[in-house]
């Protein structure tokens, strides 16, 4: 059964009858959008032919009273009944008229957003730089003075980064190497120069994508891990306690992840460029009849220093890059469980943005820096 | 407005918030030597933010806070840390760090704050948890304890160094009754054996009763009254009177 209602006019006198209720709101408001002028300086709410109201009611009588109110007449609810009047008062919405409303969220105009879209960028960079400046002080520090960060934490760390991501990223490289040789074998063999595979994909891997591939993989597991630790410990205290017990949150915390980080990307960097070199041997071995040993040779003269270099420096930054904004999204979260989340997937998304970001700037640095490409 | 200038906490004026929100308005407090001054008041009137901003985890928008006679306010980090050093914290919700068992919780104020040996310092852990009942708990991870249980085992860590100050922030919520009272009876020790001066934010009538020296009553981020319990029945504050009533 559909709840009814309806309103008339009569007089000085608006006339509910049926049930005024969620259901029934929208209709009675459109229909009391207008109100035809009063004579006498008071218009009265007879309540008398209502045989309910809920809490949806009693809020739509007191935004029509307030509206009347406004307009300069007296306003009363009359006949309402024992228990109707019960209700319009222990649900009363009166006190709140005084009170700005409620602003609903998400309607700012395009200026405003943009506005405060900017504000927050620049504050959020502000923040990061200190973040930044507050870990290089405590990293330094230290380095000669290991109290102030959580003891062991750099054994754990350096296991919980380095060897636990090992397979994923072995994998990744060996298949990337594979693809990739097999792709540029099909090219290079029709002008018979299929050895060049060997050069091509020892390049690549080592100044591309060696560090990229750990970059990537490190960032989805250790960098949203950091995140998703710091921000639990933001929600439930944890760094206040240890800011009360005159600890350094990002000491006892970011300092370990910043060292064991350094340390293990490297060296898993030089193992993702050796695996993704092996499965290029591979393709060699199968597909090209290109046996190991010339292989082999072929990838060590065409390999330089440099090569080497470029991916090393490039996979220390992108290793800073990964703690560093994995730290801040932990620190920017305050309250409430849901943000823990959010914010994990930010940072994650964010920092393999970042990653490939530095990835094009470093190249192109590296490029620069050296115009004759051999 | 007080006579002392030397009382371990006073705080004069403090208003404070977040962002554009003032949550204390105004507050002036302040708790004597070897006593217990607790902060009553209904939830989200702005306890915890008073708290927070009496030792620095959040910086006032204006007014001051002197601690052991010194004030806090604007003092610069080494310093402040030096005044850390005497101030026990137990939070709300405990906040124990979660990746390390509770006896090393403990430790964790005793090794940054001592040169004991680890030997000492791992009985000393013990002794403390012994105290609020957890000592055959010392190896477990506060994830696998019940609430009450975190709770006293942050209580532990928080006076791992004897701290001639304490806070605590709603000690005995969530605590069974036969618990909180044994909670009560250790925080009086606290204070007569240990001469530990303790500031108590708390929604226990039955323990407010119990332990109390002084009681400041907050409303809506406002100080209504500052007193002892007898004075308080007889302010003829209404909000207050209510509390007690209810509560
Ligand atoms: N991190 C925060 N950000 C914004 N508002 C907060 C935050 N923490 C507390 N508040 C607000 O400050 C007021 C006081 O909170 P709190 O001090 O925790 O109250 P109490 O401890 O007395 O229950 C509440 O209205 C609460 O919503
Ligand atoms: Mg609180």
């Amino acid at each position: 059964m559909r709840p009814e209602a309806s309103v008339s006019r009569r007089q000085n006198r608006l006339v509910f009858r049926g049930q005024i209720v969620i259901a029934t709101v929208p209709f009675l408001l459109s229909e009391t959008e207008v109100i035809e002028p009063v004579r006498g300086g008071a218009l009265t709410l007879d309540l008398a032919g209502v045989d309910h109201v809920d809490t949806a009611g009693v809020a739509f009588l007191d935004a029509l009273r307030s509206r009347i109110e406004k307009n300069g007449l007296e306003c009363r609810i009359e006949n309402a009944g024992e228990r109707n009047a019960r209700t319009l008062e222990v649900f009363s919405s009166r006190k709140f008229d005084s009170q700005a409303p409620v602003r609903p969220p998400g309607r700012e105009n395009i200026f405003e957003k943009l506005g405060g879209r900017a504000m927050r960028i620049f504050g959020n960079l502000h923040q990061f730089f200190l973040l930044l400046a507050d870990t290089f002080y405590y990293a330094i520090i230290g380095l000669f003075n290991r109290r102030g960060m959580r003891k062991g934490d750099f054994i754990n760390q350096s296991i919980l980064i380095g060897m636990n991501s090992l397979p994923i990223v072995g994998l990744i490289s060996f298949l990337i190497g594979f693809i990739l040789a097999l792709q540029s074998a099909a090219q290079l063999r029709q002008f018979g120069a299929a050895i060049f595979v060997a050069d091509l994909i020892a390049i690549a891997m080592t100044r591309e994508m060696g560090p990229l591939i750990t970059a990537i993989v490190l960032a989805g597991r250790s960098g949203s891990a950091i995140t998703a630790e710091i921000a639990t410990m933001m929600v439930t205290e944890e760094t206040d306690a240890l800011r009360s017990m005159a600890l350094n949150p990002v000491r006892y915390v970011v300092v370990p992840k910043v060292y064991a980080i350094t340390m293990t990307m490297p060296m898993l960097t030089i193992l993702s460029m050796l695996i993704g070199i092996f499965g290029a041997m591979v393709i060699g071995l199968v597909y090209l009849d290109i046996g190991m040993e010339p292989f082999y040779r072929e990838v060590v003269n065409a390999l330089i220093l440099k090569d080497i270099l470029t991916g090393f420096i490039k996979s220390v930054v992108f290793a800073w890059l990964i703690v560093m904004i994995g730290a801040y999204y932990g620190f920017q979260v305050r309250t409430g469980a849901e943000e823990v989340g959010r914010a994990t997937t930010a940072s994650v998304v964010a920092s393999i943005f970042w990653v490939i970001l530095a990835d094009s700037l470093l190249g192109l640095a590296f490029y620069l820096g050296q115009p004759v490409f051999v | 407005m007080s006579q002392n200038k030397n009382l371990p906490v006073i705080a004069t004026d403090l208003t404070a918030g977040f962002g554009g929100t003032r949550v204390l308005d105004s507050v002036s407090m302040d708790a004597a030597e070897h006593s217990i001054t607790m902060i009553l008041g209904a939830s989200g009137c702005g306890k915890t933010t008073l708290l927070k901003n009496l030792i620095r985890l959040l910086d006032p928008w204006s007014g001051s806070i002197r601690i052991f006679g010194q004030e806090i306010t604007g003092m610069d980090e080494p310093e402040f840390n030096g005044i850390l050093r005497g101030i026990g914290v137990l939070f709300q919700n405990g906040a124990l760090l979660n990746s390390i068992s509770i006896a090393e919780n403990v430790a964790i104020p005793l090794e940054q704050h001592t040169e004991l040996p680890r030997e000492l310092i791992s009985r000393l852990a013990r002794v403390k948890l012994g105290l609020v009942g957890l000592e055959n708990a010392s190896s477990r991870f506060p994830s696998e304890l019940s609430g009450g249980m975190r709770k006293r085992a942050a209580l532990a860590r928080a006076i791992a160094l004897d701290p001639p100050l304490l806070f605590c922030d709603e000690p005995s919520s969530g605590l069974d009754p036969v618990t909180a009272s044994g909670l009560d009876h250790l925080l009086l020790e606290m204070r007569d054996k240990l001469g530990m001066t303790l500031v108590i934010v708390s929604h226990t009538v039955s323990s407010i009763q119990r332990i109390a020296d002084r009681i400041v009553f907050m409303d809506a981020g406002k100080v209504l009254f500052r007193g002892t319990i007898r004075e308080a029945r007889s302010a003829g504050i209404e909000k207050m009177e209510e509390f007690f009533k209810n509560g």
